[in-house]
């Protein structure tokens, strides 16, 4: 489920790198109050633990293919919201940085999409009320499953709203919905079951571990979930906002006799009037318009593009070659 | 598949050319140029072609003087790019618009976005692994903390890269010894694997103990990283409005 950066815009992808960033600094307070030297080393070593289990693959019953555990859900189970969220957001750096899964710019939504909604919505509002202290095993089961499969959901809907949003893809919501929604949902059952047999396991051999996550204050709770009810007003039901006039629009069709009023003809007003057209990400609230086909004047000025491009390419290369000549030399000297 | 060769990275990495990157800057001005570089790709148009190439030369330039093998650095972009490929693909279904003709051959709006697509994945993938090959992980690590990334994020970064190697040895055993004893994929499933990474999981807290023992025993106070970290210089400032300039004169005429 990683994004990549190919998919996202600037504005898109340093939204949520600013967003991540903020729940990275803040998480990291509440671990820096706590003062607990021990937890971090167990954090440490359960991030490398998610990279290990990871290796450890399994065959989906009647599939013929393979899985593994993505691990968001266990450790937010094991470590609590904050640490959880460090520790997979950790674990999604170095996937990206060292093995290119996603980007760099895409790193930003890939911690909120796997690592926001595991620890911070899943666990609290889904794991907790159903498993409760998990002892009972039922309530475990039922806890697993449907704390991951909606962790796994919000997530992969999420992608496809900031894919959206982006508009490099030229699939359309609804299908790209359609084909994200029931893949992860199979994927986030499975993840559940593998989850829920895992803590199954560990409460019988250990169950001092799954203490370990802690509490969580009734207001902090509030404030968690004003904050997904946001995410999910401005982010789904906004599709079934009125094309109605609002009510300034309103008064001024009844004033003036149209929705709108005229622009000014003065030449700041229209200079001013087409920045904002250019650098708005959302002019009107929608995605920009494609070019139309019929103007697209590509054949002439796409091939001189690409042969400079090409010219410059190959004097990049030339350039590195040398750097490479001169760095062997120094270190022989 | 793909996580057994994300592991096997891990433990012995071939893209690792540690030492120094061929920017003359230090590792947190690089990181930032390579972030510059990422957004000047990003923002170029859907349909723009030539824009994406002009910019794969900064990438050109990493990987060339930095001697990183041009075939594992593609291997690990084609390993981690399913999902890009489906992205492009879709792009290609849907705009069908005629764009140009070459030779008699019709190019569609979608032929040119999803290459721009994969092109952007390659350029911007392949600068990062460049880049960050060649910086050894504690620097890294300092680095991140002249940014002002928290201490406690930093550490739990040192951390899962130290301990993931030695892990991974282990669930690999692990793994080997399940499909030793399995017969036609008898026990492979999801219930006996669980029990596998439980029985991994429990190990792993009992090594975490022993380690802060020992990690204890020795003054381990939070953090991993020794001293202050030092700040962005003044004189870096001049080679980063270098480096943006150079990426917006690019921008600007390709």
């Amino acid at each position: 489920m990683h994004m990549a950066d190919a998919l996202l815009s600037p504005v898109i992808g340093g939204t949520f790198w600013a967003v991540s960033a903020g729940l990275i600094s803040w998480s990291a307070r509440r671990v820096t109050d706590e003062s607990d030297s021990s937890k971090t080393v167990l954090m440490g070593v359960l991030g490398s633990f998610v990279f290990a289990a990871q290796m450890i693959n399994f065959t989906i019953p009647g599939t013929g293919s393979s899985g593994h555990i993505g691990g968001g859900l266990l450790l937010a189970v094991l470590l609590g919201p904050w640490r959880a969220f460090i520790t997979l957001a950790s674990v999604l750096v170095i996937q990206a940085l060292f093995f290119a899964d996603g980007g760099l710019l895409a790193l930003g939504c890939n911690i909120f999409n796997m690592a926001f909604f595991p620890a911070f919505v899943a666990w609290p509002f889904i794991y907790r009320p159903v498993a409760g202290e998990g002892r009972s095993p039922v309530r475990l089961a039922a806890g697993c499953v449907s704390a991951a499969t909606a962790g796994l959901l919000m997530g992969a809907l999420s992608v496809v709203i900031q894919t959206t949003l982006s508009g490099i893809s030229d699939l359309p919501l609804h299908t790209f919905t359609l084909f994200m929604l029931p893949v992860h949902a199979v994927i986030g059952i499975v993840e559940g079951v593998l989850t829920w047999g895992v803590l199954a396991m560990v409460s019988k051999t250990d169950p001092s571990l799954l203490s370990g996550a802690g509490t969580k204050s009734k207001r902090r709770g509030v404030a968690t979930a004003i904050l997904v009810a946001s995410l999910a007003i401005g982010g789904l039901l906004s599709w079934f906002a009125s094309p109605l006039p609002d009510g300034l629009e309103w008064a001024i069709s009844k004033v003036a006799g149209a929705k709108e009023l005229r622009p000014s003809p003065e030449p700041v007003h229209a200079y001013l009037s087409s920045l904002q057209q250019r650098i708005a990400p959302l002019p009107d609230y929608g995605f920009r318009a494609r070019p139309s086909s019929g103007n697209r004047e590509y054949a002439g000025t796409t091939f001189s593009g690409i042969v400079g491009s090409l010219l410059l390419l190959g004097l990049a290369g030339s350039a590195g070659l040398l750097m490479r000549r001169h760095r062997s030399k120094d270190e022989r000297r | 598949m793909n996580v057994r060769i994300r592991n096997t990275a891990l433990a012995g990495d071939r893209l690792r050319i540690v030492g120094e990157h061929p920017l003359p800057v230090g590792d947190a001005p690089a990181i930032l140029i390579l972030a510059m570089f990422v957004l000047f790709v990003l923002s170029v148009p859907k349909y723009d072609l030539a824009g994406v190439i002009a910019f794969a030369a900064f990438p050109l330039l990493l990987a060339i003087s930095s001697g990183i093998p041009a075939g594992a650095l593609l291997k690990r972009i084609a390993a981690v790019s399913p999902f890009v490929l489906f992205m492009a693909a879709g792009n290609l279904m849907l705009d069908r618009d005629p764009a140009c003709t070459v030779a008699g051959f019709t190019v569609t709006g979608g032929m040119i976005s999803g290459a721009v697509i994969v092109s952007k994945t390659i350029v911007t993938l392949s600068a990062l692994l460049s880049l960050i090959s060649c910086i050894p992980f504690h620097r890294f690590g300092a680095a991140l903390r002249s940014l002002g990334v928290p201490g406690v994020f930093v550490t739990q970064l040192l951390l899962v890269y130290r301990y993931s190697i030695l892990l991974a040895e282990e669930a690999g055993m692990m793994q080997k010894a399940r499909d030793l004893r399995s017969f036609r994929g008898r026990g492979t499933g999801p219930v006996v694997t669980a029990r596998l990474i439980g029985s991994l999981l429990l190990r792993t807290t009992a090594r975490a103990e022993r380690i802060y023992m020992a990690m204890d025993a020795r003054g381990f106070r939070e953090r991993l990283d020794e001293g202050d970290p030092r700040a962005l210089s003044l004189s870096e400032l001049p080679l980063l409005t270098g480096a943006f300039l150079l990426f917006l004169t690019v921008r600007y005429f390709f």
